[in-house]
């Protein structure tokens, strides 16, 4: 085996590569992270509504998602997604980095469906009676939602959520089969041309700590400076 | 490796502390001693008594998995048994992903590698190679209807291929400008053509021509572009530093064509009984010339 050497890997060219990957992994986590929270939020009040339809809609969603493997969903919604649109929407997909595309809506149903349960657990850990008080004082449902209970449940929500951003970062590194050039991709090009696999995976996997720490740094703060207030 | 050894059964003394070093120690000593091996790699085979290629298994015909049979089958197969037969032992295909050929080659799980490997300058510095055993080039696969009729008109467009390759450089040198995105397999790469989610799929000649055979009535849709953009000499890859395998391997080659063997493997895999209909061999496995 040659040398472990890091210089064989930080060359100009591959240096490139492996910032355009970790870049678009960034963009790749921001993208579904705007996406995947509105349509977790949704996902969790759906659960919560006292129509039933609405509960079905929000039970099939999660748990629909959350048992499929990603790996197999993300596959799904590149090779046979595309196929079920109608030929026009199909066709300015294809002008459109379809890969990028595809890989965010994979990821986002995907996030989406983990952070409703925690949003969903979160608003069901604010005692029932401050729901019930809003309403008895002639709040709607969502109002009350949004000016009592809500405001109490974000306290417990965020570490769980922020949690899950943390899985969402690792989870971008599978987008990589269906070729979008996100760090991974592009690590196993540096690898295929410098043969310097230890060296590659050395670097790569220090850029997805240093992104990983970061987010649990940010939810260890968050948890000190906003504790959870008993009712 | 030897001195963590030494220095850990050196500190090992009676107490259950101790004998956890140790045993750490002979731990990683066996993990790194796989990479490292012994003296003669050769010695290691005949002593384990099978050759274990690695090959591709999804690259018809040169490895894949016959449908009937289930198990893996095509011309790195037949040239990996004809190895271990030179040898004396039972040969042993493993399917490996393009992009981990030579990392598992080097850190010695397989012994040496059919899996359509093309010979390089750049691996060069990482692996031996054998004789040629097969030399074809990489051409590019359109759709009919995109009308483009010269590789060249490919500047600025998508083009799938598999990843791990030297499809992607290749191409990339041929037209700088073209788009390259890759996927695990290159059936994976074929379906993204078919689906239009690029212009152009490219891949080792012999490979494509077989995919194109495949399309049946399709075929009419699609069109494998004349030009190539590269030519390839496929050769079995070895671990560096091994020359008694090195030396045995290449006999055997030569054996099979003096023997005619190695014709008929050709014929048997890409003649005109084939789905590739190749009518002449163009090349003998004689040199390691690229």
């Amino acid at each position: 085996m040659p040398h472990f050497d890091l210089a064989a890997v930080l060359t100009d060219e591959f240096r490139g590569w492996l910032l355009r990957g970790l870049l678009l992994s960034l963009e790749l986590m921001a993208t579904t992270w705007l996406l995947a929270v509105p349509l977790a939020t949704f996902t969790a009040l759906c659960r919560l509504s006292s129509l039933a339809p609405a509960r079905w809609l929000g039970f099939v969603l999660v748990e629909g998602i959350r048992n499929i493997p990603l790996l197999v969903q993300l596959l799904f919604w590149y090779f046979a997604v595309p196929e079920l649109l109608p030929e026009f929407v199909r066709a300015w997909l294809y002008e459109h980095n379809a890969e990028f595309i595809c890989a965010t809506c994979g990821l986002t149903l995907y996030t989406a469906a983990f952070m409703a349960e925690d949003i969903r657990s979160g608003i069901r850990a604010v005692p029932i009676t401050q729901l019930e008080a809003a309403r008895a004082l002639g709040f709607s449902f969502l109002a009350s939602m949004r000016r009592i209970v809500l405001p109490q449940a974000i306290r417990i929500i965020v570490p769980p959520l922020i949690s899950q951003s943390l899985n969402l970062w690792k989870n971008t590194s599978v987008a990589t089969v269906i070729g979008t050039a996100e760090l991974m991709y592009q690590a196993q090009r540096v690898e295929t041309a410098s043969f310097r696999g230890v060296e590659t995976f050395t670097l790569t996997t220090i850029a997805y700590l240093c992104v990983s720490l970061t987010i649990t740094a940010l939810a260890v703060w968050f948890q000190r400076r906003f504790p959870v207030r008993t009712a | 490796m030897k001195s963590l050894l030494q220095v850990s059964s050196g500190t090992a003394r009676p107490g259950a502390a101790y004998m956890g070093a140790a045993h750490l120690g002979v731990a990683l000593a066996g993990l790194i001693s796989v990479q490292t091996a012994t003296a003669d790699q050769l010695a290691d085979i005949k002593q384990k008594g099978e050759l274990v290629c690695g090959v591709l298994g999804t690259d018809e015909p040169m490895s894949f998995i016959d449908p009937k049979t289930r198990s893996l089958v095509g011309y790195d197969v037949d040239l990996c048994a004809a190895v271990a037969k030179k040898i004396g032992v039972t040969p042993k295909p493993r399917q490996l992903a393009v992009a981990a050929r030579i990392p598992e080659l080097q850190q010695g799980r397989v012994d040496i590698l059919a899996a359509t490997l093309t010979h390089t300058k750049e691996r060069e510095a990482v692996v031996d190679f054998s004789l040629n055993v097969f030399v074809t080039g990489q051409r590019v696969m359109v759709r009919r209807d995109s009308g483009i009729t010269k590789v060249a008109q490919l500047a600025g467009k998508k083009v799938v291929t598999v990843k791990g390759g030297t499809q992607e450089p290749n191409m990339r040198k041929a037209v700088p400008t073209v788009e390259v995105v890759t996927f695990e397999t290159a059936p994976q790469a074929f379906v993204a053509l078919q689906q239009r989610k690029a212009a152009g799929f490219v891949n080792d000649e012999v490979s494509l021509l077989d995919a194109f055979g495949k399309l049946g009535d399709a075929q009419k849709d699609y069109v494998v572009l004349p030009d190539s953009i590269s030519v390839e000499a496929i050769a079995l890859g070895l671990r560096k530093g091994e020359p008694a395998l090195k030396t045995l391997v290449n006999d055997a080659l030569r054996e099979l064509e003096q023997s005619g063997q190695a014709q008929q493997l050709f014929f048997k895999w890409f003649g005109p009984t084939s789905r590739l209909k190749y009518q002449t061999r163009s090349f003998k496995i004689d040199s390691d010339r690229i």
